[in-house]
């Protein structure tokens, strides 16, 4: 937890020899300002840790009257900050305030805006960190696998923003000659992503996005793939066979190339070429392919 | 630059994302729409999808809430990038954004932070707005806040401040009647004598909104219906500077989107009213709602 002194060095910039004159430039003003409404312990503790105020601190800055006092205007401002991005990231993280209940999350976000304060336009990217801030949180202590759960659900809000590609689809794999197979190059999706994960909150998610009560989750290793599909965002279990196969396909690769990692992970059997077919049919029903140039120009005027 | 530069849209809501199904899929009765700009600076799925999809069919103003024009921060060129780039895609009627700060020290308050109103700032954020114009190619508009700061320094009034921002910069004016309103009760100031100060030829569009009641002050929350106090202001408004392209601002506890078209349907009748034109603010939309 940073103390207040940390608090002071990490928001201020005021130099020491220059103390704030009743009118402070505009650059200093909005310094003082962030620095008192983004306080963790309050306006008036961060009014406490300032040194350079004028004589009359606040009050000869701002105006307070019998109604409300300089630092309470100031303090409408420290409250919008807070419950705004508290508001906003409830929203984006409904299943881990689910788990850990309104207190710990309202704490845990009190925390986490002093090491990452929001620092994009777009209040969408105010929870890009929290997923690796909860990782070496107290509450993992009670919940171990709250942090592959807040991973989980930042990727669904990454990948609900994505770029629009074109998938692949049947169609224009039907066209391919089967002599072009093995190398034609496939590339997953931009939005698609594959996280590998130690527990299994794919279930928890659900659970939450059901409605339905959520369970602790089994310590499993597992790969969850994210993606959006028809624009709604997707998430799986990956089979034996996928994860190594789109884990290179995310860079490019040639089919041949997929279809061996898919063997490797199956193994050498009879099934090896069902298994391919099964898997290959399912990404491309899921639109998680898409094509990577160079694309065999003949199934190209096929399609 | 003057408001007959500008088109006059008749009366809209803000787009929201409780009503995107119905917007979409129902197409209402509605003049134009307001989208918040950050929404939709994304790469793509369904907000742009929502986007293009509204925009076929109705015009769309962009209004952002982080252009934090008044930041002693160098202007963000990725933003404006991101917000030239929307622009290009949903061809906008114009871009408006808030004449205030949001932003210092790459931090980002994600609330609209007031300026002192000194020339000081006036120099500073109208200099600002001139090189956002020059980047976007465009004349945008300036939105006055809902305040609960005022600073022992400031040497111009609010509506000084905002007219000298608007005139150096060559800038519109997006008036926000119940900011007014709410800032002229937190600062004790006659809103009236804002309405009447501001240069008429540069107010483009207004704002209506609804706000909380607090005892000692008002908030701008945008969650309530708009107050009668309000609605007379916004008739002095139009007494003064004619039919004006007006918004109904509604971004909390939401309601059916029958009640934000009854609010609009509401600013069209008293701007008829109020401008003594039975034809002000005619236009294909909004005047047929309620007629099946």
């Amino acid at each position: 937890m940073m103390t207040r002194a940390r608090m002071a060095e990490s928001n201020g910039s005021v130099p020491a020899d220059r103390q704030m004159g009743v009118a402070p430039d505009l650059k200093s003003l909005q310094e003082l300002l962030y620095r008192l409404i983004t306080a963790a312990e309050g306006v008036e503790e961060g009014l406490a840790a300032e040194r350079m105020l004028p004589e009359g601190g606040l009050d000869a800055i701002i105006v307070g009257d019998e109604r409300l006092s300089a630092r309470e205007r100031v303090e409408i401002y420290a409250n919008a900050y807070f419950y705004r991005v508290l508001d906003v990231l409830k929203e984006d993280f409904p299943a881990t305030l689910g788990v850990v209940g309104e207190t710990n999350f309202h704490n845990l976000i009190t925390s986490y805006l002093i090491e990452y304060p929001p620092t994009e336009p777009g209040i969408q990217h105010a929870g890009r960190h929290l997923p690796g801030f909860v990782r070496t949180h107290p509450l993992r202590e009670r919940w171990p696998f709250i942090a592959d759960l807040a991973r989980l659900e930042r990727c669904t809000i990454e990948v609900f923003h994505g770029p629009d590609v074109e998938p692949l689809g049947a169609a224009a794999m039907r066209a391919v000659a089967p002599d072009d197979w093995p190398g034609i190059r496939l590339r997953t999706h931009p939005n698609l992503r594959i996280l590998e994960l130690d527990w299994r909150v794919d279930m928890v998610l659900r659970a939450v996005a059901d409605g339905e009560p959520w369970k602790e989750p089994a310590r499993e290793r597992v790969a969850i793939m994210v993606w959006r599909r028809d624009l709604k965002v997707q998430y799986r279990e990956l089979e034996r066979g996928e994860c190594a196969a789109l884990t290179l396909a995310q860079n490019g690769a040639a089919f041949a190339a997929m279809c061996d990692a898919i063997v490797a992970e199956v193994g050498e059997d009879e099934d090896a070429p069902a298994q391919i077919s099964r898997l290959v049919g399912r990404w491309l029903g899921e639109d998680v392919l898409v094509r990577e140039k160079p694309w065999p120009a003949r199934a190209d005027a096929a399609s | 630059m003057k408001r007959s530069d500008f088109p006059f849209l008749g009366f809209g809501v803000g787009l929201r994302r409780c009503h995107y199904g119905q917007v979409i899929e129902g197409r209402p009765r509605m003049d134009w729409f307001e989208v918040i700009s950050e929404n939709f600076m994304v790469e793509g799925g369904r907000p742009i999808e929502v986007l293009e999809r509204v925009r076929e069919h109705y015009p769309v103003v962009m209004h952002g809430v982080s252009l934090s024009i008044g930041s002693t921060d160098p202007l963000n060129r990725k933003y404006l990038k991101e917000l030239a780039e929307l622009a290009e895609r949903c061809e906008p009627a114009w871009i408006s954004d808030h004449l205030c700060w949001t932003s210092i020290g790459g931090h980002n308050l994600h609330d609209l932070i007031p300026l002192p109103y000194s020339e000081e700032a006036v120099t500073h954020t109208a200099g600002r707005i001139r090189q956002v114009q020059e980047y976007l190619g465009r004349h945008i508009l300036i939105e006055n806040v809902s305040s609960h700061m005022a600073f022992r320094h400031s040497t111009l009034t609010e509506w000084e401040f905002l007219s000298a921002v608007a005139e150096e910069a060559d800038c519109g004016i997006l008036l926000d009647i119940n900011n007014i309103f709410v800032s002229a009760f937190n600062h004790r100031f006659e809103a009236e004598t804002y309405i009447d100060a501001v240069p008429a030829e540069r107010v483009v569009q207004f704002h209506l909104a609804g706000h909380q009641d607090h005892g000692k002050y008002l908030l701008d929350t945008h969650d309530n219906p708009v107050r009668e106090e309000v609605w007379r202001l916004y008739e002095r408004a139009v007494r003064r500077f004619g039919a004006v392209s007006a918004l109904i601002e509604w971004d909390d506890n939401i309601p059916d989107f029958s009640e934000l078209q009854a609010a609009a349907v509401e600013a069209r009748r008293l701007c008829q009213s109020a401008s003594g034109d039975d034809d002000a603010g005619a236009h294909g939309g909004i005047e047929r709602v309620g007629a099946g």
